[in-house]
């Protein structure tokens, strides 16, 4: 088996595919080319993805992720455009690398994601807003489950809360807990802050892993420099 | 409609995926340097439609043409509709988000009568004028397909023109006789009185019904150059014809998500309850060496997983193990699967079945329709109780989790001992459950009845539909003895819905106001057996005058009039007429492919031929 990363951006219209129907793309996009994939046993043989995160329908993915199995090796930037060849606008491999087969895939590790919400206006109660949020000892939400509704704390989720500058206007920057370690969502967290219209803006920058005690992107950036340098010049196109 | 407002709309819809038009495959055009705009409308959800072969072989047959931009529209759910009215957004296509009121020809598929309403609301809801007289010169030309165009009376007031018979065939000529229409800038009537030319295209404007009180009594021809009758138009050669490869691949789970090859074309087998069966005479076949280069160029272009052989009995094709094997060998070690719809409920079949799944863990479905061989025979099902208890002895032994039964309710001649009959017969297979040893008691047979409605152009056309308290009577009786069997589910559609599909099957333009009268009251997507309201209809009925009884129960002469007589599917109404009586005798009328021509009436059937007694 030989497994591969690969980075890549889900935009536009494609945001409005489920996450179902995203690796549903894949499978056929793969299936559409020559690329050796490895498929899972069983009845219903599937071939092996492994999506990092899933990502809430309507919200723009700048840098996501998925480990593939091949069955044989390949040259990586061979599988990054032959699979572009076949994905369909809005969906785009940006970058692929080899894995040790050892590694534990990244669904497993990933413990972050950030989100970036767009503000052309910046309305001067939002950075109150998110003072307030930031000294809260605990902010308590709603999340409906298959067990009806439960009250959860997502403080200890939240770890980052900012606005930035950046080309145009500025950025309300959201790093979040994600995986299965405890999260808290984007649209949470915007519920408890003043400020209405963020809806159609919002869109993941990119997940972290926690290695050597710090955040870092699975390419080894850490977060403190990526939100320096900041995610808006690596965008899509 | 700017993108804005449809970002706006795909953030509130539950399921963007739906309208988002931009799938793999889908055909991009600029509008604005095509001739013909062709609007292709599939009157129910996205996953519906998108599961349909009809609707993809127009799609790329018309796209192959440069002077022609075909876009595909289906009906919005309950959520988009809301927000079309509010915000004042017509209807749009998936492909470039246009109203369907901009489309030169719209056309719709006619599948099921119940989707007749929805139909009338996508209309209403693109901006298209209801009625043909309503509609301008600069207004779409409205038309029909599909097997329900063989008796569209109802919908007559709302299309300008119908196409009977095979599409493919006909549509070439419909959009070459446009283009030339559209230079010469006639008047709507000039390109009607065109098309009506054309072999297969029915105009109903050109012909007037005459009644005699309540009775139906022909019609009247308007126009000298109106056909009478209007003959059903075939594709003869079906393996050179159109046949679409880079199919488009929804995002989204549609019903049938997966690759369609049509194996062939037609049914021989004559049931008599079939309208299929009879419509879309004669047989014709692709043969083998076709179908496999299709699939491979179908499954490279679009990625699928499986493959679906599609036709009325796929048993019936005539090199069935050839092909199966050519498949399996074509796709060998690339995980692509086969499935095969449409079984016979015979040995044979199930020996298929168990090739194409090398893991029999799924079920198989079988239609017996009729529970006692008396019946059977009445309707031709050629099938009898040792060959249904042979496939599904050979089901359990072989590890399938569960058997369906299709049966008919209230097919004519049925009596309680009918009935009785089917009980028995899920009985016997019950008791088969014991062969899967340990397996026995996980394994489930799931007996579904759906009530008899009378189809034109059948031999069952003069028979009314059973009255609706004895249809649930039968259920309830089904219902009570069917639960005393270990391992048995069953499943009804409601009598009413059937009641109403008996009523649009057979009726006449007096059904046309009742329509318009229930999508004012507010129905829509009724064949969704959810969204099904039957007081709203009875609500429509009577605030038109119309009984719905009198088209659900009305038993003509054979020589009487039928409403849609006019219209021909090619067999004979002789033919039909000697079936008919047969059934009555519970004789049974053999499979022409296998015994030789049973002299239907179709004019240039190539299986005339057919000698008797050969082996398929
Ligand atoms: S004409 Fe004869 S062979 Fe052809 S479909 Fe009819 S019965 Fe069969």
């Amino acid at each position: 088996m030989y497994p591969y990363r690969l980075c890549f951006c889900k935009e536009g219209a494609l945001r409005y595919i489920s996450h179902l129907d995203l690796q549903r793309t894949f499978g056929r996009a793969l299936r559409r080319t020559d690329i050796p994939v490895a498929y899972s046993r069983g009845f219903n043989p599937q071939p092996r993805l492994r999506f990092a995160l899933p990502l809430a329908l309507g919200v723009e993915g700048k840098n996501e992720y998925l480990d593939l199995d091949l069955s044989a090796p390949l040259q990586e930037n061979i599988i990054k455009e032959t699979l572009n060849a076949q994905l369909p606008a809005g969906l785009r491999v940006k970058n692929v690398s080899a894995v040790e087969s050892s590694q534990p895939s990244l669904s497993s590790l990933v413990q972050a994601a950030l989100y970036v919400v767009d503000l052309s206006v910046c309305p001067a109660d939002l950075s109150r807003g998110l003072n307030s949020l930031l000294q809260a000892q605990e902010l308590f939400v709603e999340r409906r489950g298959k067990k009806g509704t439960r009250k959860i704390d997502i403080r200890p989720f939240i770890h980052r809360l900012e606005i930035r500058k950046q080309e145009k206007g500025e950025a309300l920057l959201m790093l979040l807990a994600a995986g299965s370690r405890g999260s808290a969502r984007p649209q949470e967290v915007l519920a408890l802050l003043p400020a209405r219209g963020f809806k159609d803006k919002i869109y993941r920058a990119d997940l972290f892993v926690f290695r050597a005690g710090e955040l870092e992107t699975p390419g080894g950036v850490s977060v403190e420099r990526y939100v320096e340098v900041f995610y808006g010049k690596e965008n899509c196109d | 409609m700017s993108g804005k407002d449809l970002d706006a709309i795909f953030e509130e819809v539950q399921k963007p995926a739906r309208y988002l038009g931009r799938e793999i495959n889908v055909v991009r055009k600029d509008p604005s340097r095509v001739k013909t705009r062709l609007a292709l409308v599939f009157p129910d959800l996205y996953e519906v439609g998108m599961s349909h072969l009809g609707l993809k072989i127009l799609y790329g047959l018309a796209n192959q043409r440069e002077d022609v931009y075909a876009e595909r529209f289906f009906a919005p759910a309950g959520d988009l509709e809301k927000l079309l009215r509010q915000r004042g957004i017509y209807l749009f296509s998936l492909e470039t988000h246009t109203p369907l009121q901009s489309f030169n020809l719209v056309g719709f598929t006619l599948q099921y009568e119940l989707s007749y309403t929805t139909i009338l609301k996508m209309l209403s809801l693109g901006g298209v004028p209801l009625q043909t007289a309503q509609r301008k010169e600069e207004d779409s030309f409205v038309l029909g397909g599909g097997p329900l165009a063989l008796n569209p009376e109802p919908l007559a007031p709302f299309f300008d023109f119908f196409v009977l018979g095979d599409g493919e065939d006909v549509l070439p000529e419909i959009l070459n006789k446009y283009a030339s229409w559209k230079k010469g800038a006639g008047s709507r009537e000039a390109f009607l009185l065109d098309l009506a030319g054309i072999p297969g295209i029915y105009v109903p404007s050109f012909y007037e019904p005459l009644y005699d009180g309540e009775k139906f009594n022909g019609v009247k021809c308007l126009k000298a150059a109106a056909p009478l009758p209007v003959k059903k138009r075939v594709v003869n050669d079906l393996e050179n014809t159109f046949y679409p490869e880079s199919f488009i691949v929804p995002y989204m789970d549609v019903v049938h998500d997966r690759a369609i090859l049509e194996i062939f074309r037609g049914c021989s087998q004559g049931c008599r309850f079939c309208q299929a069966g009879y419509i879309y005479r004669p047989v014709r076949e692709r043969s083998v060496a076709k179908l496999k280069g299709q699939a491979r160029a179908i499954i490279r272009q679009t990625g699928w997983d499986e493959i679906s052989l599609s036709s009325l009995s796929s048993s019936d094709y005539s090199q069935i193990e050839e092909l199966i094997a050519g498949l399996q060998q074509e796709f060998a070690g690339r995980h692509v699967r086969l499935s095969l719809p449409s079984l016979r409920a015979d040995p044979f079949s199930l020996h298929l079945a168990d090739k194409v799944q090398e893991k029999r863990a799924g079920g198989v479905t079988f239609a017996p329709e009729a529970g006692s061989q008396r019946l059977r025979d009445v309707i031709n099902k050629g099938i009898t109780e040792k060959e249904i208890l042979a496939a599904a002895e050979q089901a359990f032994i072989t590890g399938r989790s569960h058997i369906k039964l299709y049966f008919m309710l209230g097919l004519p001649t049925e009596t309680e001992e009918d009935l009785w009959e089917l009980v028995r017969l899920v009985e016997k297979i019950s008791a088969l459950r014991q062969l899967a040893g340990k397996r026995r008691h996980s394994l489930r047979i799931v007996v579904s009845a759906s009530t008899f409605v009378p189809k034109p152009h059948t031999p069952f056309q003069w028979e009314p539909q059973l009255k609706m308290a004895e249809v649930k009577s039968r259920q309830q009786f089904l219902r009570e003895q069917l639960r005393k069997i270990k391992g048995v589910q069953f499943t009804w559609p409601a009598a009413e819905m059937s009641f109403l599909e008996a009523v649009f099957s057979r009726g006449d333009r007096r059904l046309a106001a009742v329509l318009e009268k229930a999508v004012a009251l507010g129905s829509r997507l009724e064949a969704w057996s959810d969204r099904f309201d039957f007081a709203l209809w009875e609500e429509a009925f009577a605030g038109e005058k119309v009984d719905p009884c009198f088209y659900a129960y009305y038993k003509p002469a054979l020589d009487d009039p039928l409403p849609w007589d006019h219209l021909s599917s090619g067999v004979a109404n002789k033919y039909l007429q000697k079936e008919y009586e047969k059934a009555y005798r519970a004789e049974v009328t053999p499979d022409c492919r296998r015994e030789g021509c049973q002299g239907c009436g179709l004019q240039n059937c190539p299986l005339k031929q057919v000698k008797k007694n050969v082996p398929l």
